[in-house]
């Protein structure tokens, strides 16, 4: 019921007029793509990498600099940070905004510009990085 | 039609979710992206790092090794694990899958997703787990 509602246009001057939501779909297609990705890749990512990897459990050569660069900067690298970074980020940032509008935090036309701009902002950097790292 | 609903219902207080065990699920499986947003940050740092060099990749290894970071980390493993636990659910309900006539229960569906969950670390222990 809330979730419909604050796609609507505020009620005033243009309370008779109904805008198309054209854009939601895309919110919401990236969110559900995010959503799987957080919760099938994410596990695992973070155990490996932000778990095991600082508390020293894996193998030395596992993670080493060579290994890692090799690694990321290729085209499955740069498959697995659209994967593992930018879709999450979409999911964040569409859970952000609709937690925003459920606590009454600022107001949704501004929110979504930012929490989606920062998505696209972010994931662009983080793709860049590996074609940087690419061509480097 | 949204003009006369919003003078029917009075605007919510921003604590209404407090009042209801369901909501205050709801409002933590929002919270998740709140940890893996962290982690994300983490990661672009790595990946800075590891396009300076092999001393700056050493030195976010050390920095990903502070209890604080530590402990944030594993509270988003758990954030993942908790909305992976969430997001299954949802799977059979919003596409319910029929294999030649008959529908598939509802938990193997869900089962399905968390041995996803298991191949991929299997997949990490394979290429990271092994001298």
């Amino acid at each position: 019921m809330e979730k419909l509602a604050m796609n609507k246009p505020s009620m005033g001057k243009n309370s008779t007029q109904h805008k198309q939501a054209f854009d939601e779909p895309l919110w919401w297609g990236l969110f559900s793509a995010g959503g799987v990705c957080f919760a099938v890749l994410l596990p695992a990512v973070i155990l490996f990498i932000a778990v095991l990897l600082p508390l020293g459990l894996l193998p030395a050569e596992a993670l080493s600099y060579e290994r890692v660069s090799s690694l990321l900067f290729s085209v499955p690298g740069f498959l697995f940070v659209g994967a593992v970074v930018c879709l999450p980020l979409f999911h964040a940032a569409h859970r952000l905004r609709h937690g925003m509008f459920d606590i009454s935090v600022g107001n949704d036309a501004l929110n979504k510009k930012l929490m989606y701009g920062s998505a696209a902002l972010l994931s662009t950097v983080a793709l860049g990085l590996v074609v940087a790292g690419m061509l480097g | 039609m949204d003009k006369s609903s919003s003078q029917r219902l009075p605007p919510l207080k921003r604590n209404w979710w407090l009042k209801h065990r369901f909501f205050k699920l709801y409002m933590l499986r929002e919270a998740t992206v709140l940890p893996l947003l962290f982690f994300t940050l983490c990661l672009l740092a790595g990946m800075v790092a590891l396009l300076q060099g092999a001393e700056s990749w050493q030195g976010w290894i050390a920095f990903m090794g502070f209890p604080t970071v530590l402990v944030l980390n594993l509270l988003a493993l758990a954030a993942s694990l908790f909305h992976a636990a969430t997001f299954f659910v949802l799977f059979p309900r919003v596409m319910p899958l029929r294999i030649a006539g008959h529908s598939l229960p509802d938990k193997a569906i869900v089962a399905g997703q968390w041995a996803g969950v298991v191949a991929v670390a299997l997949l990490f222990f394979w290429l990271f787990g092994r001298a």
